[in-house]
């Protein structure tokens, strides 16, 4: 039997806030994650109807558009480069407050960590914590389940050594 | 290090994890903006925020005053950089209601008595936005106000319920999701979302309510209808036409275009005065239409209005607040002279907690050249006379 599609409305309402935190994880800075995000879900919004639920879960899906959104935006613009921007002009929540409450982020340091990982290993973590089975993930990176594992695992690692390093 | 104090870290730090991507969220708003955006179906810029913020001003809690350096404490300058291009337009035709005074008001006897005791005077706020002018100007009066009246209704009305929330949402055959942050209900009924806010202290914001189109919301067949045509349908339809005074105004510059029902009060011996916001901007009921869809609409919750009557300052006193000098001498800078050159009684919302007021006010406005564009320049001043108002 072929899973019923939901309408699209449920899908984005219980899926916006997850997506734009997987890609805030990826790009660093608010304002490119809401207009990767934005873009992400325009891009759903037209294919929704070749959605397959019977081939993917919507979360599954919804994630790799957000992947590729987010990829096509690292090729556009070179990833190196917006992070030194990130980095450069993005306030500490101790001088912005106001900015601390808009964009409701409590691990903005964190966050930047994870931004800094190598793009699989950023992936991984980003997926799993967005609420990805490690199957569903491992189909995004093209890898076994238990690859996407290892890969995980080897990736809070090397985050972890990051955040010591910078505390040392 | 051992292996289980290291992994004890490491799960830590999964739990760290786990929270910051539960907590990092888009600005409020943002969820709201986007659907209703993906709704008319129109293409994303690069920079997203900014298509949308002149898109979807309807939705936006009002924008703030730009009244730098206001000397007075009466006088609100307002240098609102408003191209006289705009695409609104009086839509006419649209003032069909009755004179009466708004939802549910109170006379007493035929009087209106000052039985608010002192109103607060309207707030005043010193941001300013960069796209308009709030540079410092020489103000000039050389227009006519006759003003035959010494006084003028003051509304008052309680800040609405979560109960009244829900009653309007049920009164519209929606039903409960939650009660997100900043509202006081967000409800779904089969062809939108509904989101119910209070009154919005700073900057100040009637309370109000959103409608967002889904998927399901049908187009409005009813062939050669206008774009206010279309509006009314969808608003009798849905029980929600104006029950208050108001003019049309259409802005059909872009898409959705929109359909402003702008309220107004009705003041004894003056007539209609225009409902506006800080920028003196007028606004009531907005119904945005894409093609013959509604997608949006934006309007005032009803509430209930107490009406007492105000001493209110003579015209020549508002003008003479009107062009006060606004702050000392400038140097190094050339400040133009703006001619005012129309003058009107408006209303204003002035929050005060638990119950908030719509305060008569005077609005004057004049045109002036900056950088080869002609702009307004707005001022508002206070009606009620001080010995009525607490500071």
């Amino acid at each position: 039997m072929v899973p019923a599609r939901p309408p699209f409305e449920d899908l984005y309402r219980e899926y916006l806030g997850r997506i734009y935190s997987y890609v805030r994880a990826q790009v660093g800075a608010a304002a490119d994650a809401e207009d990767i995000t934005a873009q992400v879900f325009m891009n759903a919004y037209q294919a929704y109807a070749r959605f397959e639920a019977r081939n993917t879960t919507p979360a599954a899906w919804l994630f790799r558009i957000a992947r590729n959104a987010t990829l096509d935006h690292f090729r556009a613009g070179g990833r190196r480069e917006r992070l030194r921007r990130t980095i450069e002009h993005q306030p500490l929540a101790e001088e912005d407050p106001a900015g601390q409450a808009e964009e409701r982020i409590q691990y903005r340091a964190l966050l930047a960590h994870v931004a800094q990982l190598p793009e699989r290993q950023r992936d991984a973590i980003s997926l799993r914590h967005s609420g990805l089975s490690f199957e569903e993930v491992g189909g995004l990176l093209g890898c076994s389940e238990d690859a996407a594992k290892m890969l995980y695992h080897r990736a809070v690692k090397a985050l972890k050594e990051a955040v010591r390093k910078e505390e040392v | 290090m051992s292996d289980q104090d290291d992994d004890l870290e490491l799960q830590a730090l999964q739990r760290e994890l786990d929270d910051a991507f539960a907590t990092t969220r888009p600005r409020r708003g943002f969820e709201d903006e986007l659907w209703l955006h993906m709704q008319a179906r129109r293409p994303v810029s690069t920079r997203f925020a900014d298509a949308i913020a002149g898109l979807f001003q309807g939705i936006r809690e009002a924008p703030r005053v730009p009244a730098a350096a206001v000397a007075s404490i009466l006088v609100v300058a307002i240098g609102a950089g408003l191209l006289l291009s705009s695409g609104l337009h009086g839509g006419g035709g649209g003032s069909t209601a009755s004179l009466s005074a708004g939802d549910g008001s109170k006379r007493n006897g035929g009087e209106y008595l000052p039985t608010f005791g002192q109103v607060p005077a309207p707030p005043q706020d010193n941001s300013v936005p960069s796209a308009v002018y709030a540079g410092p100007a020489h103000l000039v009066w050389s227009g006519k106000l006759n003003l035959s009246i010494s006084t003028a209704p003051v509304f008052r009305y309680q800040e609405p319920t979560v109960n009244a929330s829900d009653q309007f949402a049920t009164s519209l055959g929606a039903a409960l999701v939650d009660r997100p942050s900043g509202y006081l209900g967000s409800y779904r009924a089969t062809t939108y979302t509904l989101k119910v806010r209070g009154t919005v202290q700073t900057p100040p914001s009637s309370p109000a309510y959103f409608i967002f189109a889904n998927l399901g919301m049908p187009e409005i067949d009813a062939a050669g209808a206008t774009s206010q045509g279309l509006a009314d349908i969808f608003l009798a339809g849905h029980s929600l036409a104006p029950q208050w005074t108001y003019t049309v105004a259409v802005d059909s510059s872009g898409d959705p275009v929109k359909v402003v029902y702008q309220r107004q009060f009705d003041v004894p011996g003056y007539g209609p005065a225009n409902l506006v916001d800080v920028n003196g901007v007028r606004y009531g009921l907005e119904v945005d239409i894409s093609g013959r869809r509604p997608v949006l609409a934006t309007g005032l919750l009803p509430v209930s209005l107490d009406r007492a009557d105000y001493s209110i300052i003579s015209a020549d006193q508002a003008i003479q607040q009107a062009v006060a000098p606004q702050m000392g001498p400038v140097t190094g800078v050339t400040v133009p002279t703006v001619q005012l050159t129309q003058a009107e009684l408006v209303y204003v919302l002035v929050p005060a907690g638990d119950h908030s007021f719509y305060e008569p006010a005077f609005l004057f406005s004049g045109t002036f050249q900056v950088g080869g564009a002609t702009r307004i320049k707005r001022v508002l001043v206070a009606a009620v006379d001080p010995s009525q108002r607490s500071s």
